[in-house]
């Protein structure tokens, strides 16, 4: 009878412990700071890794640079394949075991919301790129986009359709899942704000081959220009559709597609001439005036199998560096003895910083932990140039 | 919206994705009717043709013709392979170990194939100029010609080598009498192999044909699958003509259930086909009602 | 098994102080494997032990978990009400499976309809957005059983324990009675048990809604571990997971549907640093197990000792 009373006496004490937090400087020591990288390095999610690679180039090229207040940034790298119940034991392996500082990088929404509550419970800051606004409105402690949520961009993409003149209908094509409502949702909503009406609502599938239907729908109601919350190879398939069809309406992307790559699927650029846009998230062109900078660090500090195969950085790798921008500024003001609290404290300091990289600067508050809001827009002009654009009509002056 | 107007090219544009499905259904039929094994895999054996073409036409920059010529061959060697080494040591194992055998031998390409160029969107370059044609007001693109006359090209092929050739009477033979074949001094294993490859290579110009018209990732096998189920069941488990029925059939339903009705159903056309084709008419169209001996 | 009571009962008993020894990443990497093992033995049963190929698994499981979430969010029923309402979820849907087997459906038909049923299922969840949340997923709120939070994963794992240890003694009782005889007769050859006088529509059902009930109850476990459900969970994907428990631990084993579940969990978190490989290995463990362990792990503990031979499961 013994052994039963000692058994169940374990029971009870495991069951009523109560599990601690994270302390507050987890993955702090005087001459290292742990981060954890979390993504989607395997599965079909895996075309958005240079959305982890990017930041990590930052932090190496920090490191190169003597670090912050004498401390190295050390990355633990784990995969969540997009999927919840991998994502959360990834994440739960860096907070518990790896004893992460933070968790960076997550493009995957699906797992960023599975795994939010464990990370407010433990403490755990998270800045990643995953689109859904959920994350991070309300404001938790520790949560922050520096990147725009999917409804940031969604605004845009409404935006920059409405500054073209006479466009009052308009047409979603949509995937189901949750990253695209985080863009079709919030670029629906102000388009109605803005006197706009939904004319279509188009869905297709991931991996669909065929926009047929969707295409000769949007055609016949008439819309003057499409939201394409889309991955890239959808959207490609559904341009290829408006463009066999002849449908005059504007079709702008979300950031799920990379701009350069769906135009090189397009041999004859043509049509996608003032037809096809996307929200446009920096400054300037990539790897030009501010941002060759970038391009010099991904190409120095990345290997072989973190570039694509060309070694050309794409669009995703600049997008993703601002997460490690803000984090390592944050580092900077927390001081020479940063723990968590300072270290978010520093990130809600942040007003008008300018990361070189966005089109907007960063401003944070105590209520507020979306760091961005305004962006262009990219198409190209009329001699099939790649522009960037402040509204319709109104290019960016070029910098070179 | 009755856009009644709308029909005509809605039913051109279903027949020229149709004859994609009924390419692959047509390369999951041979391969079933040598063997009775549905290769689960098949889909990514549909990918791997893709970026074989790929390798050999813009990686080591030969013609596309040679490129495909290439492509083809090693997905038959690929599919042969699998037959021989995989499959036929289990040859007498439960269904499901064959089928999840399929479905592991896929699953594993697809990772090999992930790794090689998981981070990048490949777009195979057409050989022949984009134009498009008006018939009325239906939009025809050389796409489309060149898919449906490919295929029809091929399907003219093959009944020409299944009827007339020495070679397809064999393969008709095995076909209808396995044991029969065998008695005959048919060298049934390799027969079975060489379906293997065959289905293989003929589901590889699909894919080349699908990389064509949108781009290539590792997981476009997956979505081809499914279609390709839903194109068998209807035509007819086993029937080769009922395998191009079902295909055009199924991507004409597709458009027009997506267009009439609403866009969300293309996905689960290809999920409810299968469901009330085997619940009121299990044999599909042209197949035939099989009888279990025990 | 064949496992004595008493022997059989170390086997939960020591693994109720490990909770001391893990960190809140294993323990909840022990949880899931748990949670796999009723979601195996119920495929398992209509799979291995009824000999039918039912691939819609993963719509029970999807079911179980939505039913359980859905009613905690939304009629804030606590966990332990919700149990039952997703295993009666989950078996009705497997009797709904089994329509087309007691029409006559077989083989790769059997499996291809199961199949599309089960994809059929996950549109819903993505359509049907008001009761499921659709495709932004749902949150899960925590559980309690009795007013006793289950907030950490320390607590969670004994309240699973208990469940498993009750399927499993459950569907042992199942397999080594009338019906397991049953299931094993029909197996080997359904006409000749027909003929034998054995009502197989009967059992068939049962073997369908039985499977179905216990990975319906392992659903609403996985909704409370995970704590997030979205119809992505419930893919292809999740489905070759779960063939990859049964053929690696041993169709129509009991055992083995442990076995399976314990490594096919546990074996992946190897790749969580070294993420490129996971799938082509994943593939590969599969294919070698089929061509040289064609009847699973078990088969290898089997011949360990005759103790853990499981008469139904001839390995």
């Amino acid at each position: 009878m013994r052994i039963w009373q000692a058994l169940l006496a374990l029971v009870v004490a495991t069951g009523l412990a109560r599990p601690a937090g994270a302390d507050s400087t987890q993955g702090i020591t005087d001459t290292t700071i742990t981060i954890g990288n979390l993504g989607p390095f395997s599965g079909s999610a895996s075309v958005f890794t240079p959305l982890n690679y990017g930041p990590e180039a930052y932090l190496r090229y920090i490191n190169s640079q003597g670090g912050v207040n004498g401390r190295k940034f050390v990355t633990v790298f784990a995969d969540s394949s997009c999927n919840e119940a991998k994502g959360i034991a990834a994440a739960k392996k860096l907070v518990s075991e790896d004893k992460v500082f933070m968790i960076m990088g997550n493009p995957c929404s699906g797992v960023a919301m599975a795994i939010k509550p464990m990370l407010v419970q433990e403490g755990v800051p998270w800045m990643g790129s995953s689109a859904n606004p959920k994350i991070s409105t309300p404001a938790s402690p520790g949560i922050f986009h520096a990147v725009y949520p999917g409804s940031e961009a969604g605004r845009a993409m409404a935006t920059f359709a409405l500054s073209k003149p006479g466009t009052t209908k308009f047409a979603l094509a949509m995937h189901s899942d949750d990253w695209a409502h985080g863009y079709c949702d919030a670029a629906t909503d102000y388009i109605k704000a803005h006197g706009g009406e939904i004319v279509a609502t188009t869905v297709m599938e991931h991996g669909a081959t065929d926009g047929t239907a969707q295409a000769l729908q949007i055609k016949a109601s008439g819309a003057q220009a499409v939201m394409g919350c889309l991955y890239q190879p959808e959207l490609v398939v559904l341009l290829r559709e408006l463009q066999k069809y002849q449908v005059g309406a504007i079709t702008v992307g979300a950031l799920g597609a990379d701009f350069n790559q769906v135009v090189a699927a397009f041999p004859n650029r043509d049509w996608l001439k003032q037809h096809f846009f996307q929200p446009y998230q920096f400054q300037a062109k990539i790897g030009t005036g501010p941002l060759k900078k970038f391009h010099d660090i991904f190409v120095k500090y990345l290997t072989k199998d973190e570039l694509p195969k060309d070694g050309v950085p794409t669009n995703f790798y600049y997008y993703g560096v601002p997460v490690a921008i803000v984090a390592v500024e944050a580092f900077r003001r927390a001081g020479p003895h940063p723990t968590r609290e300072s270290w978010e404290k520093a990130i809600e300091s942040l007003k008008d910083f300018d990361t070189g990289v966005l089109a907007d600067t960063e401003t944070f508050g105590p209520d507020n932990h979306v760091g961005v809001h305004k962006m262009y827009a990219v198409g190209l002009d009329a001699q099939g140039q790649e522009t960037v654009y402040k509204a319709w009509g109104d290019p960016l002056p070029n910098a070179e | 919206m009755m856009l009644l107007s709308l029909l005509p090219q809605l039913v051109v544009s279903g027949i020229s994705t149709g004859m994609l499905y009924a390419l692959i259904a047509l390369s999951m039929t041979v391969v079933y009717r040598a063997t009775t094994v549905v290769n689960f895999g098949h889909g990514d054996m549909v990918a791997a043709g893709a970026y074989a073409s790929f390798v050999f036409g813009v990686g080591f920059g030969l013609p596309f013709l040679v490129a495909m010529a290439l492509a083809l061959a090693v997905l038959f060697l690929g599919g042969f392979a699998v037959q021989r080494f995989l499959m036929q040591p289990i040859i007498a194992a439960p269904h499901l170990s064959l089928a999840m055998m399929a479905l592991a031998v896929g699953y594993t390409l697809r990772g090999g194939m992930r790794l090689e160029w998981g981070n990048e969107t490949i777009n195979l370059p057409r050989p022949y100029p984009q134009d498009v044609y008006m018939l009325g007001d239906v939009v025809i693109t050389t796409d489309d010609l060149v898919i449906c006359g490919f295929v029809i090209l091929l399907l003219a092929a093959l009944f020409v080598l299944l009827q007339v050739t020495p070679l397809g009477k064999v393969i008709q033979a095995t076909f209808q009498s396995q044991r029969g074949a065998a008695l005959v001094g048919i060298n049934v294993p390799a027969f079975h192999a060489a379906m293997w490859g065959g289905g293989a290579a003929l589901g590889a110009i699909g894919g080349i044909m699908l990389a064509m018209i949108t781009p290539l990732t590792p997981d476009l096998g997956q979505w081809t699958l499914v279609q390709g189920f839903a194109a068998m069941t209807l035509g007819g488990f086993g029937s080769l003509g009922g395998a191009v029925a079902g295909g055009i059939l199924l991507g004409v339903t597709e458009k027009l259930l997506g267009f009439y009705v609403n866009t969300m159903f293309i996905e689960i056309t290809g999920y409810l086909v299968p469901i009330i084709v085997l619940l009121l008419r299990p044999q599909g169209l042209f197949g035939r009602r099989t009888i279990v001996r025990v | 098994m064949v496992i004595g009571r008493r022997w059989f009962w170390l086997i939960p008993l020591g693994l109720l102080p490990v909770p001391l020894l893990l960190n809140p990443y294993q323990q909840y990497v022990l949880n899931t494997a748990l949670l796999y093992v009723p979601v195996g033995i119920g495929f398992n049963l209509v799979v291995g032990n009824l000999g039918l190929l039912a691939f819609s698994n993963v719509a029970y499981f999807g079911l179980g978990a939505y039913t359980s979430g859905i009613m905690m969010a939304t009629l804030g029923a606590p966990w332990w009400l919700t149990i039952v309402p997703a295993a009666i979820v989950g078996g009705l849907a497997g009797s709904l499976a089994s329509i087309p087997a007691l029409r006559g459906v077989r083989l790769f038909y059997l499996a291809i309809m199961t199949l599309a049923f089960g994809e059929l299922m996950r549109w819903t969840y993505i359509r049907w957005e008001s009761l499921t949340g659709g495709s932004m997923g749902m949150a899960v709120p925590t559980a309690h059983l009795f007013g006793w939070a289950l907030d950490s994963d320390a607590r969670k794992f004994f309240v699973f324990l208990a469940l498993v240890v009750v399927i499993v003694i459950g569907t042992d009782k199942l397999l080594r009675s009338r019906f397991g005889r049953a299931f094993q007769a029909i197996k080997d050859n359904e006409v000749a048990a027909a003929a034998m006088g054995i009502p197989t529509d009967r059992y068939i059902v049962l073997a369908f809604a039985w499977g179905g009930a216990v990975v319906g109850i392992g659903g609403a476990m996985f909704a409370i571990s995970v704590g997030h459900l979205s119809p992505a969970s419930f893919d292809m994907t999740e489905l070759i997971l779960q063939f990859a428990i049964i053929m690696v631990g041993g169709l129509g084993s009991l055992m083995g549907s442990i076995i399976g579940a314990v490594i096919i969990t546990i074996a992946p978190q190897v790749f969580i640093s070294f993420p490129g490989f996971a799938e082509l290995v994943f593939g590969l463990l599969i294919i070698l197990v089929i061509l040289f362990l064609p009847r699973g792990l078990a088969s290898l503990v089997a011949r360990v000792h005759p103790m853990f031979v499981e008469r139904y499961y001839r390995g």
